[in-house]
């Protein structure tokens, strides 16, 4: 394998990780984001997308009228997202800046929704426990966490198929987006320990979960 | 176990190996300890910390994406991001009563000191290039004199690249030439790529590469491949003309794969996957002395005058368009020129680092 090839296709990742992410979802990731955006957007809601990538949850945030702020580290990732058209009713803005780094930009109690999708399960437990904490104190009292990431199945028999499938999963993963995704474990106790209430779950396929939870009024 | 990860990973370096992030002791640190900053790599932090053995230090391992340090940095996969979330998400500031980082020279292309600095109050220090020279660092008061400042190749580094190419190459091919020729042809086909690959890495410090002669060193490589497959051959009492000819495919294909851009795996010259006819600029009426690009190019390109303050660029010849000096400078002082005039800015190599250059086109002005 030549590394010019090798080089030379990973350089061209980010414009080809939506399409990627469509193949491995079989088409069902946009629903997640639509679905994201249901729980988390509305007319004049400003949202804040942490891990944003290139900006599906954002837009469709947006698409609902809301004032979304797409927030990734990669600006390859970015450059994507903000080439995308933006949508008639909503608006909006792309930061480069580390899931850490929130509190340097965004004051306290001034987003009415934090989302996220296939970003906490990236990160390590100190550094989830850390951002968890932070995205908290952004919210405002009765404001929605909604995080959509990649878990475990809880039966027997879909775990056991589940952890089959891993390494040609995550093969073919890393082949279509050059990104390795990681089951995310000690969500939910995690979004709990940092200070959110009513906890909802919801499966749109066993190995994927929908978190919304609120910070209590 | 270690040692067949160790094995494991040497073989597959291509590939990213991720090791747990955070902070981690080396001996018995106290709160007074160096804190060292390295990538998650298992290769790294295992010579990292082999390298640390008899020190006592901590250890900050932060999140490259499972890449060594100088390519995560290269390819935006290790950035001052990265080393923000380490410093606040590890509890480093509750394990030291200091606030000083060493970071890893080779992360001078991604990492931008002055904003690890600005985000989290530490100050920071770039260490040496090579994890070995570590301790003589923290002796000299976390100081480098200038060869630790550069890259060095030696003949261990150039045949673990020889087995980095190898590992994945060798058995395709030897797959590929089985299925066209059996198992006699193929053993000897393999054998010979796999010495052409390790005498080109063994002989790189003297063979020309890069020059016009560099075609006619792949050449020899592949004809002194195909005669020791021949003698291979020869010994085996199978010397056919069939078998000649498929061990003669095998040395121009294994010498065709690795001459693409055998440039990229070595540390001594830049990657043949970016264009070439581009030069790092010094805008001297920028340059205030500030000498932070001396620091980090791992090549020994550029030193401080200081008679007139000033850096200047003595030995060009030696830059790997690496881009570490441009993303470091305080003044943006320096950048990338072409040939034809267009220059990159440094914001736009900050923002893409080496990553994209083939589509740098955009902020070209």
């Amino acid at each position: 394998m030549s590394t010019y090839a090798f080089m030379r296709w990973l350089e061209s990742t980010p414009s080809r990780y939506d399409r990627g992410m469509h193949l491995l979802s079989r088409g069902r990731m946009s629903r997640v984001y639509d679905r994201v955006a249901e729980l988390a957007a509305g007319p004049g809601l400003r949202v804040l997308d942490v891990g944003c990538g290139t900006g599906g949850v954002t837009l469709a945030c947006a698409a609902r009228g809301a004032e979304a702020v797409g927030l990734d580290r990669d600006a390859g990732m970015l450059e994507v997202a903000a080439a995308k058209p933006a949508p008639a009713d909503g608006s909006v803005e792309w930061v480069e800046l580390g899931a850490a780094e929130i509190e340097d930009r965004f004051d306290p109690e001034t987003f009415d929704s934090v989302v996220s999708c296939l970003a906490f399960s990236e990160m390590s437990p100190q550094e989830r426990a850390y951002v968890l904490g932070i995205v908290h104190d952004r919210l405002r009292p009765g404001g929605r966490l909604v995080i959509a990431d990649e878990v475990e199945p809880t039966g027997a028999g879909a775990r056991l198929l589940y952890r089959l499938l891993r390494i040609p999963m995550t093969v073919a993963t890393w082949l279509l987006t050059q990104k390795t995704t990681h089951p995310v474990h000690g969500l939910t106790d995690a979004v709990r320990q940092a200070g959110f209430a009513n906890i909802d779950e919801e499966r749109p396929w066993p190995a994927f979960v929908i978190l919304s939870a609120r910070r209590p009024s | 176990m270690k040692l067949l990860d160790s094995i494991f990973d040497t073989a597959f370096r291509f590939l990213p190996h991720r090791s747990k992030t955070g902070l981690f002791p080396i001996g018995d640190p106290d709160r007074s300890s160096p804190v060292i900053v390295t990538g998650n790599y298992t290769l790294t932090v295992r010579r990292v910390s082999k390298a640390l053995q008899g020190e006592d230090v901590w250890l900050l391992v932060t999140d490259s994406r499972g890449i060594n340090v100088w390519c995560a940095a290269g390819g935006g996969h290790l950035t001052h991001h990265d080393v923000i979330a380490a410093v606040r998400t590890s509890q480093v500031a509750d394990r030291v009563d200091h606030q000083e980082l060493i970071l890893p020279q080779l992360s001078a292309t991604g990492v931008e000191r002055n904003r690890v600095e600005e985000a989290t109050g530490w100050h920071a220090t770039w260490g040496p290039v090579h994890a070995t020279d570590l301790p003589a660092f923290l002796r000299r008061g976390r100081h480098a004199v200038r060869e630790e400042r550069a890259v060095r190749f030696p003949m261990s580094d150039r045949l673990q690249m020889a087995v980095m190419w190898t590992a994945p190459m060798v058995p395709i091919l030897w797959l590929i030439l089985w299925a066209i020729s059996g198992p006699l042809p193929a053993v000897v086909g393999a054998v010979a790529i796999t010495a052409i690959v390790l005498g080109l890495f063994a002989g790189m410090p003297w063979l020309p590469l890069r020059t016009h002669r560099g075609l006619l060193v792949y050449g020899g490589l592949a004809l002194a491949g195909f005669a020791f497959g021949a003698a291979l051959f020869t010994a085996a009492g199978a010397l056919t003309t069939r078998n000649l000819i498929v061990l003669a495919a095998a040395c121009v294909v294994g010498t065709g794969i690795v001459s693409v851009d055998v440039a990229g795996s070595t540390p001594l010259l830049s990657s043949s996957v970016n264009p070439s006819d581009f030069r790092v600029e010094l805008l001297v009426d920028r340059c205030t002395g500030a000498a932070q690009c001396v620091l980090v190019c791992p090549r020994d390109v550029l030193v401080m005058n200081g008679h007139v303050h000033k850096v200047e660029i003595v030995r060009p010849a030696n830059c790997i368009l690496c881009g570490a000096c441009i993303v470091q400078c305080p003044e943006d002082a320096l950048r990338f020129r072409f040939d034809d005039g267009r220059v990159v800015e440094p914001a736009t190599i900050r923002r893409t680092r080496l990553n994209l250059l083939g589509k740098r086109t955009i902020d070209v002005t």
